[in-house]
């Protein structure tokens, strides 16, 4: 048992990026030095997909032709079962994504695992591997270990490692899986629909509401307040949930990423995980809140306790002198 | 002066028998018809629930004979009106008194016992009073077309906010048109009546018995002297009488076998409502039944027969109407028209020998009739329509009742199903931790007894919003400070207090209520203390009035009365006055609930502060717009609010400089609608405490 | 017609907490405990599927927990649930969500539904593995994060939308029976009133233990788990640069940052 296998993801004919991630994220965890870091392109035309992960990091490369062309749990977890009972990897790393919601588990259950989700760190101490993941709301952290277990199934949080740069030339091989005959067949994608025309992933400076504004009668103020310093209005979940805002303007794991965006201000917004994956990366980033203990000052720059329409008011006026 | 025998009016004169037979019948059958209708009305009233209320019949028609006879409620804010319907309720009542002693004496007494009274001087002094009595009821009468007609104040068109155009009951030219009708019928039986007087005069001129005492009759002796001198004859009057006297019988006659169909009867309804009101209702509503199928009222025949009957003695005088926060701010909610939409649906339902399936009995929609959840989700429960009804029609707990089916059926703003689900996990409607309920007390610099622990004189009741709002929290610290500096021995429950549940009840939430007020009393019983004091008005009240029907009574004063006596005993000094030009703001919940309007103006001229009224003060304190769980219902964007519309009425003061309120959420809503109305800068909003502790 | 619907009883940290002695989690009584947000979503859309079918559907809610569970059952039979069973053994202390899927997985074969609803995952952990793993147990075919769903009681099929990053929706179909589970925001999730709480204490609660499901207890508590928990430690705080001061003046720094940052382009 050694090496880690890492589990690609693709959509739509393309690599997501949350891949790359673990390419950085399994750098710190070879369990002893000589260990390969593997990672496993199962798709309809695994070959496509190569180049996107021919980055420093990778030694192996292992491609799985299946017959589903989109996201199939039983075809995920046939073939990763079959690659680990083949290759023997000490440690089987997937993204902390929806498609894994959809199929990791039922993997490590079956098979008995090592296993936890939505690790943001792990490490082998003296020959066993610790992981840390949150609890209580991200209020905790806490650290597992896996007595026992020759292979561990890790799913990483996205937005902790960044990806590695640069390109590389790792050796390639194929691999059979056994044929499936899935359950679950996949029929469209569907976008989202853009109730208007902005693009939040382009913007720089993004001023976002939460649950802090109370009533949808208080929207405006925030959108006037954006015009008024320049950003672009954006938001949490439960604010495009209600329909306050179209949904094309939520920022978080199901909503936008704040891709572009160097500076963030957040009003009213308690700091769930799901929001944070949206918008955690930027550089800078204040926190607005009247709770002192809100999790989101746990990743500001800044930070402001303060009643956010006092603050909005104040704020305005600063901008219209 | 002749035989006095001979003074009277002969009945009948010169009818033939089969003529009077003839009168008797239609006379009868105008009773058979009128008791026909208030069999129908009976029957529907026992359509309804019993009302679970002790009869206590005697006290209850002695204390609803006052209320008729002093007419105080009518004359409130409309006092013209007020005045003008006392001359007709009194005339009315002289001249139904009159004809039935006329029946007492030729119906009864005479043909039983041979016995007849109506005649000489009695009868010469009963014509004279019932001549003024007629001009009573004319003038009275009068006046009120003027008003209609001339004066026209808005709230007798009848246009109810909610409806639209399109809807088939949102036309009133119905109503408007029976309005006038009672009126015109009124008034032509009135004018009939003394013409037929005079008629009478004339056409029995010869008979000295009857010329020489006409001036008892005065309006009659005039008229007669008019048509003397226009020419008419004895016989031309003979026969002018004959005609009009089967019209004005006639007339008199349909009017008295309508009644039970019409606005008429009134008289009847609302004597009855007011008969069977309750002094309390609003400030402590009625318990769930336990065997109760549903909750609250869904079908018009959850209503208890006492509703029912009240909603029939609505006249549509339209004062609740005028009243009405919701209303003034352009609400879908009259309390007029819910009592009207109620009333015509049951009319249409419980009015026919058998009663529809119960599908048809749903009051709740938007169909003819029904009452929208748009208009009940409106109402602040303040009780400005209950405290002024004239017919004690009591809206509020009908209201109430049928809001706790809707929050069975989860009917209601996602913002206010959330806070419900908050104050069940944690007590209180902001969402913090139990704990953190006494965190004001570490800003204080000394300690506060923790009543669960140890005995206190006066236990404070703090309440939600005092306890966790930041701004109301600087004046929860304050009062702790007065009773420190006062000596007073007092002490908290920490986090052994719940919301006192309030306005979760008047939100419809029964089931959560009776948690927290369990609750609540639970942990006042494991306390020792004399007496509880409070800071916030709605608790104030719940525990006051509706606590002890779950079994806990306790003496309770709210802050106002407390430091008043403080103030006055020298415990509290004033050190230097505020000479500070102030309004008060009468709390809902303590002033109009609980009649608690003294105390705190006395503290205000204490402290030496200039009290200026509003308009709308004391028991017509216009609401901020905060009760009946408003608070936690976000108002539509836009519109104006009840709050911004009282700070519009107090900037009318020249040079105000407080605005004063003595309730957490009115400082809230206040201070708030200070900037949204533009107004900030004018004058301040300030809780009395903060004045007291100013002065000190 | 059959729908299992897995609950669970969260638990969110209470002001001022303290780690228990042993290190491994939070004392008991900073512990404040409450349905599964994800759950009343998950209950509501089996409680639409049952209102809209023309036959009868159970409505059968299944949770793991201690007595203490028995208020969050409570409020799922409030709101229209039939029935209630809940599993509960000392042994089962410590379990990772995947020993707790054997138990749903148990009483599934138990109840044979022809849907088994988890939510996603739980507001405490956000493991996102319970239901799933479930359904490995099962053998049965499984789908996660469902924003939407079209059932008639008794189809072979169900069709369903899942939602993906970004708010990219992936409309799939699903051979039944099969374990789903469901997203926030999927329905409006209806009102449970006091009264229905109330009088949802007429409607039973099964208890049942390792011994009525023939699991044994060496699979489940840590010994069945797949991970184990070493420690729990509150992590150090953020490193936000507060800025105090007066509204005007916070404002005032805030502006500068903005404009700093904006190039002074607004």
């Amino acid at each position: 048992m050694s090496g880690v296998l890492i589990i690609a993801e693709q959509r739509r004919g393309e690599l997501r990026p949350a891949t790359l991630e673990l390419v950085s994220a399994a750098q710190g965890a070879r369990r002893a030095p000589g260990d390969t870091v593997a990672v496993a392109l199962i798709a309809e035309s695994p070959e496509r997909l190569v180049p996107a992960v021919s980055v420093p990091g990778v030694d192996e490369i292992v491609t799985v032709q299946v017959a589903a062309r989109e996201f199939d749990a039983d075809t995920l977890e046939t073939a990763v079962r079959a690659l680990i009972e083949a290759r023997k990897p000490s440690l089987v790393l997937v993204p902390h994504s929806i498609d894994a919601f959809g199929y990791a588990a039922a993997l490590a259950a079956r098979n008995r695992y090592g296993f936890a989700t939505d690790v943001f760190r792990f490490e082998y101490a003296d020959g066993a591997l610790v992981a840390t993941r949150g609890g209580y709301g991200q209020k905790v952290n806490i650290e597992v270990d896996f007595p026992g277990k020759d292979v561990v199934l890790l799913a990483v949080r996205g937005n902790v490692y960044k990806p590695p740069e640069g390109t590389a030339a790792p050796s390639v091989t194929s691999f059979t899986a056994p044929d499936v005959s899935s359950r679950v067949r996949s029929l469209e994608f569907i976008e989202p629909a853009a109730a208007d025309d902005v693009d939040m992933t382009a913007a720089e400076f993004i001023l976002a509401i939460g649950r802090g504004i109370g009533e949808e009668g208080n929207v405006q103020q925030f959108r006037e307040l954006a015009d008024a310093v320049g950003a672009t209005l954006g938001c949490s979940r439960p604010i495009a949930d209600a329909g306050w805002l179209p949904k094309s303007r939520q920022i978080g794991q199901s909503g936008k990423t704040a891709t572009a965006c160097k500076l963030y201000v957040a009003m009213g917004i308690s700091g769930a995980i799901q929001h944070l994956a949206g918008m955690k990366h930027v550089s800078t980033i204040v926190a607005v809140n009247a709770d002192a203990n809100a999790s989101i000052f746990g990743i500001a720059r800044y930070g402001i306790v303060a009643d956010i329409f006092e603050l909005g008011d104040a704020l305005k006026e600063q901008f219209q002198s | 002066m002749a035989d006095s025998a001979a003074v009277t009016r002969v009945l009948f004169e010169d009818f033939t028998p089969s003529t009077v037979r003839l009168f008797y019948v239609i006379g009868y059958s105008a009773i058979a018809a009128f008791l026909y209708g208030v069999y129908v009305q009976v029957r529907k009233y026992r359509r309804g629930v019993p009302a679970g209320m002790p009869l206590n019949l005697l006290p209850r028609l002695e204390s609803m004979l006052v209320s008729l006879l002093n007419h105080r409620m009518i004359r409130r804010r409309d006092h013209a009106a007020g005045e003008a319907h006392r001359l007709i309720f009194y005339g009315f009542v002289l001249l139904f008194l009159g004809t039935a002693t006329i029946t007492l004496d030729y119906d009864i007494l005479g043909p039983l016992f041979g016995v007849h009274f109506w005649h000489g001087e009695f009868y010469l002094w009963f014509s004279l009073v019932l001549d003024i009595a007629g001009l009573m009821l004319a003038g009275g009468l009068l006046y009120m077309m003027y008003r209609r007609g001339w004066l026209k104040p808005p709230k007798l068109d009848y246009a109810r906010p909610d409806r639209a155009p399109s809807d088939p009951d949102y036309d009133r030219s119905g109503y408007r048109r029976e309005d006038w009708a009672f009126l015109w019928t009124l008034l032509t039986i009135a004018a009939t009546g003394y013409v037929l007087e005079a008629l009478r005069l004339v056409w029995l001129a010869s008979r000295p018995e009857v010329w020489d005492t006409r001036w008892w009759s005065p309006v009659g002796a005039a008229l007669a002297q008019a048509f003397r001198a226009l020419g008419m004859s004895e016989a031309g009057a003979g026969e002018w009488r004959r005609n009009l006297w089967w019209f004005h019988g006639l007339l008199a006659l349909l009017f008295i076998a309508l009644i039970p169909y019409t606005k008429v009867k009134h008289i009847f309804t609302a004597a009855g409502s007011l008969m069977f009101r309750d002094p309390q209702a609003a400030q402590r509503l009625p318990r769930e039944k336990p065997d109760a199928p549903r909750p609250g009222s869904q079908y018009i025949t959850d209503f208890t027969w006492k509703q029912l009957l009240s909603l029939d003695a609505c006249t549509k005088c339209g004062r609740c109407h005028e009243a009405c926060p919701a209303r003034a701010v352009g609400a879908p909610l009259s309390p007029r028209d819910v009592i009207l939409s109620l009333r015509e649906f049951a009319n249409r339902t419980l009015a026919s020998p058998a009663l529809p399936a119960q599908a048809e009995l749903d009051v709740h929609g938007k169909g003819p009739g029904q009452v929208a959840m748009e208009t009940l989700w409106s109402c602040r429960t303040c009780m400005a329509c209950v405290e002024v009804c004239p017919v004690a029609i009591e809206h509020v707990p009908i209201i109430v009742q049928l809001r706790r089916k809707l929050v069975e059926d989860g009917d209601m703003d996602p913002q206010l199903r959330k806070t419900l689900q908050t104050i069940h996990k944690t007590g209180n409607s902001f969402g913090e931790s139990k704990r953190k309920r006494a965190a004001w007390t570490k800003t204080l610099g000394f300690p506060v007894k923790d009543a669960r622990k140890e005995p206190v004189d006066v236990l404070w009741f703090v309440g939600d919003y005092a306890s966790f709002d930041p701004r109301n929290q600087k004046v929860t610290a304050g009062f702790a400070t007065l009773l420190r500096d006062a000596g007073v021995d007092f002490g908290i429950l920490y986090d052994g207090e719940s919301n006192a549940g309030n306005d979760v009840r008047r939100v419809g939430e029964e089931g959560l209520y009776e948690v927290l007020a369990e609750a609540n009393i639970g942990a006042l019983s494991g306390a020792s203390f004399n007496s509880i004091v409070t800071t916030d008005p709605h608790s104030y009240n719940t525990i006051r009035n509706e606590y002890p029907d779950f079994g806990g009574s306790y003496r309770i004063e709210h802050y106002t009365t407390l430091l008043l006596e403080l103030m006055q005993q020298g415990s509290l000094a004033v050190r230097h006055k505020l000479n500070l030009r102030v309004t008060f703001h009468d709390p809902c919940h303590l002033g109009r609930f609980n009649k608690g309007y003294e105390a705190p103006r006395d503290i205000l001229k204490i402290l030496g502060c200039e009290l200026i009224e509003m308009g709308r003060c004391r028991s017509n304190s216009f609401c901020c717009g905060a009760g009946g769980g408003r608070i936690w219902i976000p108002d539509p964007v836009g519109a104006d609010k009840p709050a911004q519309n009282r700070m519009r009425e107090a900037a009318a003061i020249e040079g105000l400089q407080v605005f004063v309120v003595s309730c957490p959420k009115d400082l809230t809503m206040f201070e708030d609608a200070l900037k949204t109305s533009g107004l900030e800068g004018r004058f301040v909003v300030r809780e009395l405490i903060e004045l007291v502790r100013e002065a000190a | 017609m059959k729908i299992l619907v897995a609950v669970k009883q969260v638990a969110a940290l209470d002001e001022d907490f303290e780690i228990r002695a042993d290190g491994k989690d939070v004392e008991a009584e900073f512990l404040l405990r409450d349905l599964n947000e994800w759950d009343d979503f998950s209950l509501e859309e089996a409680m639409r599927i049952k209102e809209a079918a023309t036959s009868p559907v159970e409505v059968v809610v299944v949770c793991v927990g201690p007595e203490s569970a028995d208020e969050s059952i409570r409020k799922c039979l409030a709101k229209g649930a039939d029935r209630a069973v809940r599993v509960w053994d000392d042994a089962i202390e410590g379990s990772d969500p995947i020993a707790i899927a054997q138990l749903i997985a148990a009483v599934a074969k138990r109840e044979r539904p022809d849907l088994l609803f988890a939510g996603v995952q739980s507001s405490d952990h956000s493991f996102a593995s319970t239901g799933i793993a479930a359904a490995a147990l099962l053998d049965w075919p499984h789908a996660a994060v469902l924003t939407q769903l079209t059932y008639t009681p008794g189809a072979r099929t169900a069709r369903f939308r899942r939602e993906l990053e970004g708010g990219l929706l992936h409309e799939m179909e699903i051979d039944c029976p099969a374990v789903l589970t469901i997203q926030l925001g999927i329905n409006t999730p209806r009102y449970a009133s006091l009264r229905a709480i109330k009088q949802a204490a007429a409607k039973p609660i099964e208890v049942l233990t390792l011994a009525d499901l023939s699991v044994p207890p060496g699979a489940v508590g840590e010994g069945g788990s797949l991970s184990r928990v070493r420690r729990m430690y509150v992590p150090e705080r953020g490193r936000a640069q507060m800025i105090e001061g007066s509204v005007e003046e916070q404002a005032l720094q805030l502006a500068a940052i903005i404009r700093e940052a904006t190039g002074g382009a607004a």
